[in-house]
């Protein structure tokens, strides 16, 4: 298209009156929207699936053709009894509304009729077409929660929940404890060999965990007895994260060295300093180290397949594997499960949508 | 007051470019005491499970009894080890393949996302929110839409008479879902590209734009040098977590068999998704190998060290960093 090319190099597009300038705005943007939804659609899809799979029936799952609505047959009361309704063929192509008694082996179905609860009729099931209304299975949740996937132990998804808890609390006091005073070391102390140390620091980001994982392993079952604990996945983040004080130390040096200074000169040890004048000036960057020690405790799956085999001690990302059973996934329950499982992240993704966005702009991935 | 703080600061200046004064000294202390717990932590949980890991690979490691050095024998045996080159090669081909194809794709995306249109915070969020979805959560979300008899793809596909592929439980077609369930969550490559875009100077884009540049020509020779040092980072940053990548093909292989009873064997269908940490990972903690996985352990870390090293010899051509 010369014309509209034409148009877009000139700086007064508006005198070329072929392509008007507004017309040609609106169909680039037009085009813009377009590939934004197609593109969105990928990203979006998948997580409305996960949402209404969730809310499904067992038989609504599966049902052709697929269907973000959750649906379930619509149902009558007849004698204290609820029947689902289905609009049956009769001989003669006659169409009737009749409920659903029960379905032989032979795939028959015994209806009765709502009218008239005393006539029973036979009909082979394929006669047969369920009346469908929108309807939101809300009892998968605590269902999926309360399900007890290994009979006998008295484990469910809330003891995964509540150990996954416990993981991120204590991941997340232990790396703001342990970070933010070496972070202050790196950044606001001068002592000698200080940015060789921290070259030390930062090299460690690029040690693979596989290197130190099995001496790990070894040290924490055999020599300290901490196999089946949560102690091995707690303990080491008291001891500060490469990451953590990179990002803390970044921050520290943003602010004025005068402040500090001025403490210093009325007599203030550099430990006061650091704990009234540089950390309440520091609530961004320790937010956005709790959210992502959080989304790290949470998603770490390889720790716990390491050091846990009692269920009593799963995490959450462990357990939702108990959904597979031997030969039937029960995916309305596996999904409920992983939107309670997914649903903290995500809340905590729109109170915070700042904190996250510059945390990845200025560590890029955590993981 | 303002005399004293700059009298306060070049005294400090001043001390530390001659050495170790009380003052220099005092600050030595005060810093090491605040990296205190940083030092203790390295050296319990970096440094010494790195030498000894080190020792263990040049070792036949066992728990209860004492272990016997069999020098390089670990490491000579890997190289006569099928399944170490089958793992080796999976690795690579989701490096050569899902890493470059990840960073087109969240390019692509960050230039949409960066177009001057209403609604783009919406957008973002969309875009960006797949990848803080926890991975087990994510991997068993695409188990189930690609599910061969029953998920989404498939039936979609069965509409337009395509017959849809066995995904994971096929060995040919493993990888490639595995790469699909990687690109829904490159939401955080996105921001950072995303980023990097929005601070290419407009000035620069509307100087090329009126020497006649076309769009191509602009995003060919203004924007991409332009973020390329955005590039070399999510580079490298993909190859390392590419070469570690676990979980995914972990729950992908339990999905691949059906009986659950016994151990999910790793690496189903046919070996297509055992990788290299998925390997060593049943190596040590399957069949205890511990010498030998961490053989396998060190030999990674020099593959890492190397292609980040490559990677950035290489760089020098091609990143532009601009003042």
């Amino acid at each position: 298209m010369p014309g509209e090319k034409m148009a877009e190099h000139s700086p007064r597009p508006a005198r070329h009156p072929q392509t008007p300038h507004w017309l040609r705005r609106v169909s680039q943007s037009l085009l813009g929207h377009a590939l934004l939804i197609i593109v969105g659609l990928f990203f979006l899809i998948p997580f409305l699936w996960m949402l209404s799979t969730a809310l499904k029936t067992d038989q609504d799952v599966f049902r052709l053709p697929p269907h973000l609505l959750p649906h379930d047959n619509l149902r009558i009361m007849i004698d204290d009894e609820e029947l689902p309704l289905y609009d049956v063929t009769l001989e003669g192509g006659l169409i009737r509304r009749l409920a659903l008694v029960e379905i032989s082996s032979d795939a028959v179905g015994t209806f009765v009729d709502p009218a008239d609860p005393s006539i029973t009729r036979e009909v082979r099931m394929r006669f047969a077409e369920p009346i469908l209304v929108v309807a939101f299975q809300w009892h998968n949740f605590p269902d999926a929660m309360n399900r007890a996937a290994r009979p006998g132990l008295g484990v469910n998804f809330w003891t995964y929940l509540k150990n996954s808890l416990i993981v991120a609390f204590f991941t997340i006091i232990g790396s703001l404890v342990s970070s933010a005073p070496a972070a202050y070391g790196f950044s606001r102390v001068e002592w000698p060999g200080r940015d060789v140390i921290f070259l030390v620091v930062l090299s460690t980001i690029m040690l693979p965990y596989q290197v130190t994982m099995i001496p790990l392993y070894i040290v924490f079952t055999d020599k300290l007895q901490w196999g089946d604990t949560l102690l091995p996945l707690i303990v080491p983040s008291f001891f500060g994260s490469a990451f953590d004080i990179f990002l803390l130390r970044q921050f520290f040096r943003t602010i004025p060295e005068e402040m500090c200074d001025a403490a210093r000169v009325d007599g203030a040890s550099e430990l006061r300093i650091f704990l009234s004048v540089v950390l309440p000036l520091s609530k961004p960057a320790l937010a956005s180290i709790a959210i992502f020690t959080f989304l790290w405790a949470w998603n770490d799956f390889v720790g716990p397949s390491i050091y846990l085999t009692d269920p009593q001690n799963f995490t959450m990302a462990l357990g939702l594997q108990d959904f597979r059973g031997q030969h039937q996934v029960a995916w309305n329950l596996l999904m409920a499960a992983s939107v309670v499982f997914t649903l903290p992240i995500v809340v905590a993704f729109f109170f915070a949508q700042r904190t996250f966005i510059q945390g990845v702009k200025l560590t890029g991935l955590k993981e | 007051m303002e005399a004293e703080k700059t009298a306060s600061r070049l005294r400090r200046k001043s001390s530390a470019r001659r050495g170790w004064s009380p003052r220099t000294r005092r600050n030595f202390v005060t810093g090491l005491l605040f990296i205190s717990l940083w030092v203790i932590g390295f050296i319990a949980f970096t440094l010494y499970p790195m030498l000894a890991s080190l020792y263990y690979s040049f070792t036949e490691y066992h728990i209860r009894k004492p272990s016997e050095w069999v020098g390089f024998a670990n490491y000579v045996n890997l190289f006569d080890d099928k399944l170490f080159w089958t793992s080796l090669y999976n690795t690579c081909y989701m490096v050569a393949i899902a890493v470059p194809l990840t960073l087109l794709c969240s390019f692509a995306c960050a230039l949409l996302l960066n177009l001057r249109l209403r609604g783009q915070s919406i957008y973002r969020v969309i875009y960006f929110l797949p990848s803080i979805v926890p991975v087990v959560a994510s991997t068993l979300l695409w188990l189930w839409i690609l599910n061969p008899s029953s998920g989404l793809i498939n039936t979609l596909l069965s509409y337009v008479g395509i017959r849809g592929p066995n995904w994971f439980r096929d060995p040919n077609w493993s990888k490639p879902a595995l790469i699909i369930l990687g690109l829904w969550g490159m939401g955080q490559t996105i921001v950072i590209y995303l980023s990097g875009l929005q601070d290419v100077p407009v000035s620069l884009l509307e100087a090329a734009e009126l020497d006649g540049a076309s769009w191509w020509q602009r995003l060919r020779h203004v924007t991409v040098p332009m973020v390329s040092p955005l590039t070399l980072f999510n580079l490298i940053m993909g190859v390392i977590s590419m070469f570690q990548y676990f979980t995914q093909a972990y729950l992908f292989s339990g999905s691949a068999t059906t009986s659950s009873q016994v151990a999910t064997p790793l690496g189903a269908p046919l070996n297509s998704t055992l990788f290299y940490s998925v390997y060593l990972y049943h190596l040590a903690f399957r069949t205890l190998k511990l010498g030998y996985a961490s053989a396998m352990a060190w030999i990674l870390f020099i593959i890492i060290i190397v292609c980040t090293v490559l990677l950035l010899r290489s760089s020098e051509r091609w990143t532009y960093y601009a003042g």
